[in-house]
């Protein structure tokens, strides 16, 4: 129990530091919100000096505030469930967008990241326990795949599978022409469909490192004095395999794969980018591109909720899978 | 394992080729439907507020109208929309407005300038959706088809705002509204050819309006718009055959469209390339562009034959010294030598101007005066792919004349604030759209004092961020701004231009390609290079709203 109190001691302080790095990072950017929405409009038609005023008055933009008051005015609102109001989607709020974009992002990258850890670790499984079979081939393969910039291999990806070979979809995150979002067949059929290529996308460029340090800790754990214990007792070698190897050796990947989860949200720019699927990171290039502060915090706030929510996830995990963190002093 | 995947691959193939098989339907009217890319990238928020700064691009044009419509593809005079008339008093306070009969809203009430009345003054009581600053004392309808606005100020240079970009909203709608400009108008009610049929934050369709008071258009009955990440998705989807319209300017065009027979473009330039340059020391710009001469040299010393080959894919028109559009504008320039800008270098010219102001060429080929080296930097923005090349290029061609050219690429938002406050030597930039064409507009923004502050001071967006400061465009200004009768103006335009054309606070390049591209398999009756009915760029509003009504199904 201790222990456990710590441990949420510890993550309540992380989190506070992050909130304020989330508060003080979009403020150090070049340029001022109003500015920036002023020139934008510049560019489709005439503005003038009256029109500053009109879009202050409409944002409300209250530039003499102090930093300090501001950050005030931010923590409480974040007590409160408030994350403001969006900028460059003027008038919708912070959470409305949020809402409208992360289940895509969730769905897509955080499948992937389930279905590649689960497919990786357990080929690594496999090439551990049965060194020069066929699977040993795989991995330098994967690692290849790996080390190629993960944009580059989207792209040729998109341009084979879906240009050259219309396999699949060029862009977007369904079909927009036929279907009706919603919970219906044809929808949910439509967005697996469209998802496919970038989750295959990011399973082949992530699969290898897991693969291979799954492999070599596999290797490592079968040397131990215990398997040999466990094949003298007689034990079945499929028992060995799992419940002796594989659980000891799983143990750095659980932790990896928590920081990936973590990352599931931030990582998602380029997939987005490419695929032109409609995610949260999209959503965060806009803000970026609109000094868009409330909507940046917003965004920030959710990368880093759930990148301590998945240490925090793992953190008790690990004590489920190891038990001698538990007794740990 | 071969064998097998491209077993499958055909098996894909073949159902890729099903479901894609609405696209090549025969089209005729009651489901003819087309696609628009406007720009949009990742999520879409709805938002129908003909007032908002965030609208969705089809809310002005093609769901509101406005009482007239300036075309600035070509000079014509107001077209009539809502309204069929105006007329202003002497002291250009008061505007009278007759407005069109037999108008209804999208949702079956009649039109009338009871609407207008109220539009105006709703701007009058909103201080924040009154965008270009309206002095409006009074906005009443005398009757049915008649609306007089009332100012406090002389108003003649917000005609163009006030008939041309003010969206006109129902009362019956509008009263029930709370606070105008921040609703996001969910059940838009416009006299537009088209409708909102229905949105989804990553596509929506407009339908067509059946009793849009112009008989007989629209005639397409679906109107789709998407939303794509980048210029690569966009060019991808438009050779597939997804999208009818896009703007955007593609690598290679004509050797694209000859593989794709349904596509075609159209080529629009109007907006001026320029050098824009810190050019006052008495507002605190620094460096050798604060002196004429160089800037002068630099106007003759580029081979902009070569730069449009180079940068500009051959596709940009010829700008204009006046920083007008030569084709365009022509009644407004008066000196027929400044009409356009030399194609060929003069570098025997720069030099000449270089020499005479004491800029002495140095060992290394750089000219220097008083210990200053001529060198410049010139910032552009990193991604912006055809100024970077213009910037290159032009470092080249500089070179000859002993005038060192340093570029830098900066993030779009930096670039602009370094515009903004001043805080740049040189900057690629172009000169943006007025109103009208009237060159008010562009002369007001650019030059005069008033758009302009100190270095270190944000200057009006879109502004005079040259720093440009001269009492007598200032003077000719003023009274340009002053009257409504065109031979009065270009009397005072013609002080303007000889003023400009000598001081060159922006130096003018060629005027940008503006090229949209169009599939003509669903949809035909787009503008062409030869009919340029509307802008057809499909960022634009207003102009959209003309360019949709005219369409008809491909046959």
């Amino acid at each position: 129990m201790r222990h456990l109190i710590r441990k949420l001691g510890f993550y309540v302080v992380a989190l506070w530091a992050a909130l304020t790095v989330n508060f003080a990072i979009p403020r150090m950017m070049p340029g001022d919100p109003v500015e920036i929405m002023l020139s934008k409009m510049g560019q489709k038609g005439p503005v003038t000096a009256e029109t500053r005023k009109a879009i202050e008055a409409l944002l409300g933009a209250d530039s003499s505030r102090s930093l300090l008051a501001q950050y005030g005015d931010y923590l409480a609102g974040l007590a409160r469930g408030d994350l403001g109001v969006s900028l460059v989607f003027f008038p919708a709020p912070v959470s409305t967008i949020i809402g409208q974009t992360l289940p895509w992002t969730i769905g897509l990258i955080g499948l992937a990241t389930v279905i590649s850890f689960l497919t990786g670790v357990g080929l690594g499984t496999v090439a551990g326990w049965k060194r020069g079979s066929w699977t040993d081939n795989l991995i330098p393969v994967t690692t290849m795949f790996q080390s190629v910039p993960y944009f580059w291999l989207a792209l040729i990806l998109l341009f084979v599978l879906g240009s050259v070979w219309p396999v699949f979809p060029l862009n977007g995150g369904y079909d927009v022409y036929n279907v009706t979002p919603g919970w219906n067949g044809p929808f949910l059929g439509s967005v697996l469909y469209y998802g496919t290529l970038p989750a295959l996308t990011i399973i082949i460029s992530s699969i290898g490192g897991w693969m291979l340090g799954m492999r070599n800790m596999m290797v490592a754990t079968l040397s131990e004095d215990y398997m040999i214990t466990a094949e003298a007792k007689g034990l079945r070698p499929r028992k060995i395999m799992i419940r002796y190897a594989a659980r000891n050796a799983i143990l750095p990947s659980v932790s990896g794969f928590a920081i990936s989860l973590g990352f599931v949200v931030a990582g998602s720019i380029v997939t987005e980018a490419v695929f032109s699927y409609p995610g949260i990171g999209s959503a965060l290039l806009q803000a970026v591109g609109g000094n868009d502060y409330a909507l940046m915090q917003g965004i920030f706030l959710i990368i880093t909720l759930s990148v301590l929510g998945a240490n925090l996830l793992v953190d008790l995990l690990y004590s489920v899978v190891d038990p001698r963190i538990r007794t740990a002093p | 394992m071969k064998k097998t995947v491209a077993a499958a691959a055909a098996v894909m193939l073949a159902l890729a080729g099903c479901s894609s098989s609405d696209g090549d339907a025969k089209p005729d009217a009651a489901n003819s439907s087309i696609t628009i890319f406007n720009g949009a990238n990742g999520t879409i928020v709805e938002n129908w507020n003909p007032f908002s700064p965030t609208q969705l691009q089809p809310t002005n044009g093609t769901m509101h109208e406005a009482l007239f419509w300036y075309n600035v593809a070509s000079e014509a005079p107001p077209q009539p929309m809502l309204g069929t008339a105006y007329q202003w008093n002497a002291d250009g306070t008061e505007l009278t407005i007759t407005t069109r009969e037999g108008v209804t809203w999208n949702d079956g009430k009649p039109f009338s300038a009871k609407d207008v009345a109220f539009t105006f003054d709703l701007i009058r009581r909103t201080k924040a959706i009154n965008a270009t600053g309206l002095d409006l004392k009074s906005s009443v309808a005398k009757d049915d088809k008649t609306a007089v606005l009332t100012f406090g100020t002389k108003s003649f240079t917000d005609e163009a705002s006030i008939i041309g970009h003010t969206p006109i909203v129902p009362e019956h709608v509008w009263s029930a509204i709370d606070d105008p400009a921040k609703t996001i108008n969910p059940n838009p009610v416009g006299t537009g050819p088209y409708k909102l049929k229905s949105f989804s934050s990553q596509s929506y369709v407009l339908e067509k309006n059946p009793s849009y008071w112009q008989p007989g258009k629209p005639q397409i009955q679906n109107v789709r718009y998407i939303s794509l990440a980048t210029a690569d998705a966009a060019s991808a989807a438009l050779t597939a055959g997804q999208v009818d319209w896009m703007s955007s300017f593609l690598p290679g065009l004509d050797q694209l469209l000859k593989n794709h027979k349904d596509l075609s473009y159209v080529n629009t330039p109007v907006l001026t390339a320029s050098i824009f340059t810190c050019s006052s020391t008495a507002y605190g710009c620094s460096g050798p562009q604060t002196d004429t001469a160089v800037r002068q040299a630099i106007y003759h010393a580029l081979n902009r034959d070569q730069l449009n080959k180079l940068a500009g894919g051959g596709y940009a028109g010829v700008a204009s010294p006046t920083l007008l559009l030569p084709e365009r504008d022509k009644k407004w320039i008066t000196d027929p030598t400044q009409v356009t800008v030399p194609g060929t270098p003069d570098v025997a010219k720069a030099n000449q101007i270089l020499d005479a102001a004491g800029w002495a060429k140095g060992g290394d080929g750089i000219r220097a005066k008083d210990g200053q080296r001529l060198s410049l930097t010139i910032q552009t923005v990193t991604g912006w792919s055809d100024f970077i090349s213009l910037n290159d290029a032009m470092g080249q061609q500089l070179k000859e004349a002993g005038i060192e050219l340093k570029p830098t690429q900066l993030s779009w938002n930096e670039w602009n604030n370094n515009q903004v406050q001043g805080r740049y030597q040189l900057s690629l930039d172009s000169i943006g759209l007025g109103a009208n064409s009237n060159p008010y507009h562009t002369y007001q923004a650019k030059y005069a004092t008033v758009t302009t502050a100190k270095v270190g001071e944000a200057a009006q967006t879109s502004g005079n961020f040259a720093r440009y400061s001269n009492p007598v465009v200032d003077a000719a200004l003023d009274i340009a701004g002053g009257t409504n009768d065109e031979a009065a103006q270009k009397e005072q335009y013609t002080i303007i231009q000889k003023e400009i054309v000598r001081d060159l606070p922006y130096i003018p390049i060629y005027v940008n390609s503006l090229l949209t591209e169009f599939n003509t398999s669903r949809a035909t009756g787009w503008p062409t290079n030869d009919n340029k009915y509307a802008l057809p760029a499909s960022w634009k509003i207003w102009d959209n709203g003309i360019v949709l009504a005219n369409l008809q199904p491909a046959k």
